[in-house]
């Protein structure tokens, strides 16, 4: 790491700061202070804590009862049909395909984080990795789930996957739902995967800090035998790397086929080429956005400010301004298109997207996705302050809910014959359903973060200056205590 | 299919009733097993000696039943216990004597051992059936098929049957298509002159009407199970004892039975005092009074549009459905005389003019419509008249107001117009009109030549023809005065729609007797005395008069349902021979038709469904006086705030009110407003704008004191200060299950004095009254933004117009032009030019599609390539290229291919909260698009159903392969395929898949079963579904063809819209075959694709608009 001269205020007096490293003048990664022990301790304390925090039991019965509410809409949806839902012709597509779209477009982050960040070597991912991850695999679950349950008939859905099947029916592979389902199963596979294999040193460790007989065998097992040796330690590092590998081109790959669903389609306002690097940007950027929205909390519930630092919040604030200011050339594009292409009904789909009835969902998310977060996004001070990107994350994931209802719904509900324009309002099931995925991402969650590391403890102790090997020998600083 | 259709009737005829009646009698049973309560009869209750009744037979066959009514449960018992119970039970006196009473005819056939097995057979069958309803298991005990199937029946081969429809303006002779004794549809009888098999949506829907499973199932005695024998018993003894019929009142409905007629000449010669009032709330009274004033006679006036250059509707909507007299016949012949044969310059076209309040389907087809205040009517009506009795002539011509919309340059224009086409015209009063405006019409046709060439003046279909208001009006007073022993209703249900102000609910109190026949225990059915459920006439024997005189058999299809009976009964108690059957009468009074040996021609009129010779021929009509021009109405033509005009008229879908129970009808978005499940205020926008209301405003209709609450709905090119309310809603829950509480009940409005037009006030009442209207119609303005386009002024926001109509001409979905137009451009459907909207905006549309070659996308469906495995390559290679080409100058706009695609498609009906949110299942719609200002606009219609397109959209999203492409051209759906990912219709540009929200077909209900078409699957939850363009017709025709070793000839296939269609503007038919119906109207220069830029190839075209306006008046 290039030496840079010291952070000065406006007045030059230099900012003493102990989050800032006065080596290199960036804010630490981690917190000074820690060493192998005290991280072990912060992280495994978590998990193999006897005293569970009561806030985690709240949280986890407030989850629980909202993700009822998806229990009881799916009931009700499975005995009477998706009648119940706001779905209707010309609008066939509804809240369901929203969901599905926002909730895959949350998970990219977490595979963003884990694989092209690692390929990058950008090790500020760690502290935040696991967890994002976590994330990618709750949100694939409450995506999965809609296409499911969307289809007039669930009992037959699983006739979207060729299996062999004595009437030699196989799924229609022109159809862009039929890539879908190729498209989230790998990613949903390799995330869990990923996941699973990046957790096998921590569970080494908690397996040999667990004193309860059952968090020995749990962790026992899931450590599929991890002892630490160094063979041990290049083959984990060899996977990680190729699952890396594997799973980079799906960040790009699954939004881009999610995009097709709507791109292949004839419809003004779906039939566009933009959508892949526009669907992916987009889900980059509601997915860091989700990543604030869990890390704030959490570093402030469990004390993790140490490990979770303000450099990570200012990092994943510059990628939502990165992938914002693309999403936002998409919206521009979309309109110049709809002028430059000199067609009608692209013409008429863009003005009735910003004036029509509907009109009320473009500009918010105009304002949602582009006016509040680009312009503050810019500030140093804002990135680094937590509050304010734990509110501005849920405005960008507002924002994006409403840029897939502007595509999905305003798309749809005034296209070609006139006489078959309609209109679209949810009922009281598809909120249910949607907020009952929220209780189920968060009940999910919940308990990732008590009963699995939520930051890799193995990473995490590799950062710290002690595992450092530096030029001139050992650092007057560091501390030789083993801690296994 | 036709020699296959022609052999089956043969057939049929050769074995009518008899074989009906047997064959189909578990139908009836098993329906009354369900329905009728048991063990309450407080007549006979409880009494198992010498007397039975049926019930009382059913009771005791029918162990389950008892146990549901409370009784002990028996164990064990099972189908071999009823078999028991009924041998036993055959051998009883009591038994004997209970067939006699309810089966005359089978009892004297009862000593019969053969037929004796036949009823037990029967009565096997279906109690059988009545023990396992509720349950799909097979029985436990072996079942068996036909042994000896009847005679003329091969399952899985319908028969078609000839018979009519009875409806107040005239029969409808239709051609019923009949599986295993079941009618499953209604079609225009082909053979007959008048129908030419065409038919319309009203009786398409009596196929439902019959199967509706609310109708009236027994004989009802003060809210108790009666036996018709015991009524006939009742009032054949009160009659004879008044000696001269003194005190028995009939109130009919409309009679256009002959055997009726006479039945009742004969019941008023043995009972002279016996009085007879036929009364429908919708009636001719203005026809009848007019036709009386001036020939000193009754008289209807038939109309012969093919000799009709010029057509003058004074709100007569003769295109609208069969509320109009003659309605197929005027169709037929408009539709014809108003295509445009560019080659043939012999055939010219018509052109109509149309004066009326309410906008109907033949205002919009007019050339030109005035919109008028009800009461304007008949002052445009007289002054018309007054131009051409002075002879009118251009400039001094014109009086008054000389701007382009006003009705004096209008009134001239059009007498000129009358005037200068001499002989080739016609004018056609509406029938919810003054008799004044009759009479005007009466003079304009005498003073243009037009009696005898285009109309002429014929006796009544009615056999008893009378002014019906008035008659009522006198059995009012006559009951109010105590005169009325025993008031007698057959099919009139006057307690729902009786004029308000006779106040008949207070009259009826002082009836002791009164007597409801009806086909549902309606509003009066449920107070009456006696209620005696109405056969169906596709249940019963009857006959009746077509509009053009012809006679028509009307004879069963089906036993009856739930054993009803007829008006011919009822009557024919008071006759000679009491116990003789409707059979009997209709046979007796037809040898006064009949000619000629009467078997034979009997068979032959069964057959046929018509009795040859029996049109009536014109009648030397005395001169009309010309009425008196009345002027002075028309210069108040500003609208005043709250006092409106309101304008009665019978629904087109529902008609009086009489099929509020027919979800088929219910569901139709009716004409023009595309309302459906509801009845509104119809108002225009400018009423609307005047009185500060918006669309769904509930608004109160205050006429004389009595009041409705209604939704506002706006109107395109309604009058203005006017409101039309639609008659036919609001019924109460003795309705049934469907038209209970739909809409409100205009009736309540309407008294004797004023049946049509009345004055009234219209405040809002600041409720909302949410509407159900299928397609949007928004009055919204497009922003500024984007209006440069088109002949709008840029940043107009002034102009009232729809923006679905502005961009169906914009995008290019429709197309027209006037005749000046076509002439100096023929191809102005796909270039620039005169009349031409393609290409005419700067930015769009594309409007044609890409050639072959041209397109991004290779064309997988080309049907013309060459058979390259075949060493002489021949093309095409496919025999069949089914295709469709619709005419849009010939679609009138009247939904009967809605309802025939109901009927034929087994699609179901979904309520008005789905059809709210635009689930309806229609498989065709008709868009309709207006154009221009609303407050005057052109509008067109467009039946849109799947186009079948070649590169279609559906087909390639789809992600299980449901909606595939058939090598013949037609998408088709695999039902069980389908998941229900509901993309194919996201990617359906034209939005014609419907899609199986919820459970929507009905599978419990048991009559709703016998109405299915056994070719076309019945739908269930979660699939897809659309116009297949009736591949089970397509299949039967190819079939038949195999057999017979050639190609399907063209028109051998007819889809169930293009059957339906009165204007015959449907065409189906094979596109490889060059001399092919379809092919050559999709020859035409006028035919275009809707949306072809998309490059979707679709099957079905359009043949764009030609219209012929009159230039004075442009």
């Amino acid at each position: 790491m290039a030496t840079k001269s010291p952070l000065l205020d406006p007045k030059g007096v230099p900012v003493v700061d102990p989050m800032i490293d006065p080596r290199t003048g960036e804010y630490a990664v981690i917190a000074p202070g820690h060493n192998f022990k005290s991280v072990t301790q912060k992280i495994a304390g978590i998990v193999l804590t006897s005293n569970t925090p009561w806030g985690w039991f709240g949280g986890l019965a407030v989850a629980g009862g909202v993700a009822t509410f998806l229990i009881i809409a799916l009931t009700w949806l499975f005995l009477k049909g998706v009648g119940i839902w706001g779905v209707t012709i010309p609008g066939a597509w509804g809240f369901a395909i929203i969901n599905f779209v926002w909730w895959i477009g949350i998970g990219h982050a977490g595979t963003l984080i884990s694989a092209i960040l690692l390929l990058f070597k950008q090790t500020w991912r760690n502290s935040i990795n696991r967890f994002a991850e976590a994330m990618t695999i709750f949100a694939v679950c409450c995506a999965g789930l809609f296409p499911l349950i969307h289809v007039g008939r669930p009992w037959v859905s699983y006739w979207l996957f060729p299996y062999p099947n004595t009437m030699n029916v196989w799924p229609q592979f022109r159809s862009p739902l039929a890539w879908d389902v190729f498209a989230v199963s790998t990613y949903a596979t390799i995330s869990v995967v990923f996941w699973y294999v990046g957790m096998v040193p921590d569970f080494g460790t908690l397996r040999d800090r667990a004193t309860m007989p059952l968090a020995k065998y749990f962790y026992g097992m899931l450590s599929m035998g991890w002892r630490g040796s160094t063979r041990h330690w290049m083959r984990y590092e060899t996977a990680s790397l190729l699952l890396a590998g594997i799973s980079t081109p799906l960040v790009l790959s699954v939004h881009t086929v999610i995009s097709f669903d709507f791109a292949v389609a004839a419809m003004a306002g779906w039939h566009t080429t933009i959508f892949p690097p526009y669907f992916v940007a987009g889900a980059i950027y509601s997915g860091f956005a989700m990543v604030i929205t869990l890390a704030v909390p959490i570093r402030k519930f469990y004390h993790l400010e140490d490990l979770v630092t303000l450099r990570h919040l200012d990092n994943m604030a510059k990628v939502m301004l990165g992938t914002g200011l693309i999403v936002g050339y998409g919206y521009g594009m979309e309109v110049f298109m709809s002028w430059y292409a000199a067609s009608h009904w692209e013409f008429f789909m863009m003005w009735n997207r910003m004036f029509g009835p509907m009109g009320w969902a473009y500009w918010l998310l105009i304002l949602t996705n582009l006016a509040i977060p680009l312009t503050t996004l810019w500030s140093r001070k804002l990135r680094v302050n937590a509050l304010f990107l734990f509110l501005l994350s849920f405005v960008i994931n507002t924002g994006m809910w409403f840029e897939r209802f502007v595509i999905v719904v305003t798309s749809l509900y005034r296209d070609y014959l006139p006489s078959s324009w309609g209109t679209y309002r949810a009922t009281k099931w598809d909120y249910m359903t949607f907020v009952g995925t929220w209780g189920l991402f968060t009940f999910l969650f919940l308990l990732f973060v008590r009963f699995l590391p939520m930051i890799p403890i193995s990473e995490i102790r590799g950062m710290l200056p002690q595992s450092k090997i530096r030029k001139g020998g050992a650092d007057a600083e560091t501390v030789v205590e083993e801690t296994l | 299919m036709k020699t296959t259709k022609a052999g089956n009737r043969e057939q049929g005829t050769a074995n009518n009733a008899a074989q009906v009646v047997t064959t189909i009698a578990p139908v009836g049973a098993l329906e009354k097993q369900q329905q009728i309560p048991y063990g309450n009869d407080k007549q006979n209750g409880g009494n198992s000696g010498a007397k039975l009744t049926l019930a009382e037979v059913r009771a005791k066959l029918s162990p389950q039943r008892a146990e549901l009514a409370g009784g002990p449960k028996l164990e064990g018992q099972s189908g071999k216990r009823f078999w028991k119970d009924l041998d036993e039970l055959a051998e009883t006196p009591g038994f004997h004597e209970m067939l006699g009473r309810e089966f005359p005819r089978q009892a004297s056939e009862w000593v019969d051992a053969v037929s004796r097995r036949g009823f037990l057979k029967v009565m096997g069958a279906s109690l059988a059936l009545a023990g396992l309803a509720g349950c799909t298991k097979q029985p436990d005990e072996p079942i068996f098929p036909y042994v000896k199937a009847p005679e003329d029946l091969i399952l899985g081969k319908p028969m078609y049957f000839a018979s009519a429809f009875p409806f107040p303006t005239g029969a409808i002779p239709v051609l019923v298509k009949s599986d295993a004794f079941r009618p499953i549809k209604v079609d225009g009888n082909p053979d007959h002159p008048m129908a030419k098999g065409k038919s319309d949506a009203m009786t398409q829907a009596t196929l439902l009407d019959l199967y509706d499973p609310d109708r009236s199932k027994e004989v009802l005695y003060r809210g108790q199970r009666g036996e018709f024998a015991d009524f006939q018993e009742a009032f054949t003894k009160a009659v004879k004892a008044s000696k001269d019929g003194t005190g028995v009142y009939f109130l009919s409905e409309t009679i256009t039975s002959p055997t009726l007629a006479a039945q009742w000449k004969q019941v008023q010669t043995k009972f002279p005092q016996a009085k007879l009032v036929q009364w429908d709330p919708v009636n001719r009274d203005a026809a009848m009074a007019a036709s009386k004033a001036a020939f000193g006679s009754y008289m209807d006036a038939q109309y012969k549009l093919e000799n009709a250059d010029v057509i003058l509707s004074l709100d007569a909507d003769f295109l609208g459905g069969i509320a109009q007299p003659g309605f197929l016949p005027l169709a037929a012949a408009y539709a014809e005389r108003h295509r445009y044969y560019a080659n043939d310059p012999s055939k010219t076209m018509n052109r109509m003019y149309v004066v009326e309040t309410m906008p109907t389907v033949t205002g919009f087809k007019a050339e030109h419509r005035l919109a008028v205040k009800p009461s304007e009517l008949q002052s445009v009506a007289s002054l018309i008249a007054d131009h051409i009795a002075k002879g009118a002539r251009r400039p001094d011509a014109i009086t008054g107001d000389n701007s382009p919309d006003s009705p004096f340059r209008f009134a001239t224009e059009v007498a000129i117009d009358l005037q200068n086409a001499k002989g080739r015209v016609v004018v056609i009063p509406g029938e919810q009109t003054s008799p004044a405006v009759h009479a005007a019409a009466y003079a304009i046709n005498a003073a243009i030549g037009a009696v005898g060439k285009t109309v002429i003046y014929t006796e009544t279909v009615n056999p008893l023809p009378s002014e019906q208001v008035a008659d009522l009006k006198a059995l009012v007073a006559d009951m109010n005065a105590g005169k009325v022993e025993w008031l007698v209703m057959l099919g009139a249900n006057p307690m729902y729609a009786a004029p308000v102000d006779l106040e008949f609910a207070a009259a009826f109190e002082k009836v002791a007797n009164t007597v409801h026949l009806g086909s549902h225990v309606d509003e009066t059915g449920a107070v009456s005395v006696w209620h005696i459920n109405k056969a169906h006439y596709l249940e019963s024997w009857s006959d009746a008069r077509a509009y053009d005189g012809t006679i028509s058999i009307i004879q069963p299809m089906i036993a009856p349902m739930y054993g009803g009976h007829s008006a011919h009964e009822v009557l024919q108690s008071l006759l000679d021979a009491p116990q003789a059957s409707a059979y009997d009468a209709v046979q007796a009074n037809a040898k006064t038709y009949l000619k000629g040996d009467f078997a034979t021609a009997w068979r032959k009129a069964l057959h046929d469904g018509w009795v040859e010779g029996t049109a009536f021929t014109a009648k030397a009509g005395g001169a009309a006086a010309a009425p008196k021009p009345a002027t002075a109405v028309l210069d108040d033509r500003q609208p005043v705030p709250g006092g409106v005009e309101v304008r009665f008229l019978p629904d087109p879908s529902l008609y009086d009110g009489r099929y509020a129970n027919v979800g088929w009808l219910q569901e139709l978005p009716k004409q023009v407003t595309n309302l459906s499940w509801d009845n509104a205020a119809l108002m225009s926008f400018g009423t609307m704008d005047s009185m500060q209301l918006a669309q769904n405003d509930a608004v109160e209709i205050t006429v004389n004191g009595r009041k409705v609450i209604a939704g506002a709905l706006m109107v395109p090119g309604h009058a203005d200060g006017a409101v039309t309310l639609h008659l036919g809603f609001g019924r109460r829950a003795e309705a049934g299950r469907v038209g209970a509480g739909v809409g409100f009940n205009a009736y309540l409005l309407r008294t004797s004095d004023a049946p049509y037009i009345t004055a009234g006030t219209m405040t809002r009442t600041g409720d909302i009254y949410d509407l159900c209207v299928t397609k949007v119609n928004f009055t919204e303005h497009r922003g500024a933004f984007a209006q440069q386009d088109l002949n709008k002024k840029e940043y107009d926001t002034d102009g009232l117009y729809s923006l679905p109509g502005h961009e169906a001409m914009e995008r290019g979905i429709i197309r027209y032009a006037t005749l000046d137009e076509v002439k100096a451009n023929p191809n102005f459907a796909h270039e620039g030019g005169p009349g031409a909207l393609v290409n005419k905006v700067g930015y769009g549309p594309e409007g044609e599609a890409p050639g072959h070659g041209e397109s991004f996308f290779p064309d997988a469906w080309r049907y013309d390539h060459e058979d390259v495995s075949s060493s002489t390559p021949q093309k095409p290679v496919l025999q069949n290229k089914w295709g469709m080409a619709i005419d849009l100058n010939s679609c009138i706009g009247c939904n009967a291919c809605i309802v025939s695609c109901y009927a034929e498609n087994n699609i179901p009906v979904v309520g008005r909260e789905q059809v709210k949110i635009g689930r309806n299942m229609q498989w065709i719609r008709i868009d309709t698009y207006f154009e221009g200002d609303l407050h005057a606009p052109r509008a067109h219609f467009q039946p849109m159903a799947c186009q079948h397109c070649e590169n279609a959209g559906c087909e390639q999203v789809c992600p299980v392969g449901a909606t595939v492409h058939t090598p013949e051209g037609l998408n088709t759906m695999v039902y069980n395929r389908c998941v229900g990912t509901r993309y194919c219709s996201n990617n359906c540009v034209y939005k014609v898949r419907k899609f199986n929200f919820l459970l929507y077909s009905d599978f419990d209900t048991e009559s709703l079963k016998f109405m299915r078409n056994p070719d076309v699957t019945v739908r269930s939850r979660g699939v897809m579904e659309k116009c297949s363009y009736c591949v089970q017709r397509i299949e039967a025709a190819k079939i038949e063809a195999d057999k017979e070793n050639r190609a399907v000839r063209d028109g051998e296939i007819v889809t169930a819209c293009q059957q339906a269609c009165p204007a015959s503007a449907i065409t189906f038919g094979n596109l490889n075959d060059p001399n092919s119906a379809v092919s050559k109207h999709k020859a035409t220069e006028r035919d275009y694709q809707a949306l072809a830029d998309l490059n979707y190839r679709p099957r079905t075209s359009y043949t764009a608009g030609v219209i012929n306006p009159n230039p004075e008046l442009a």
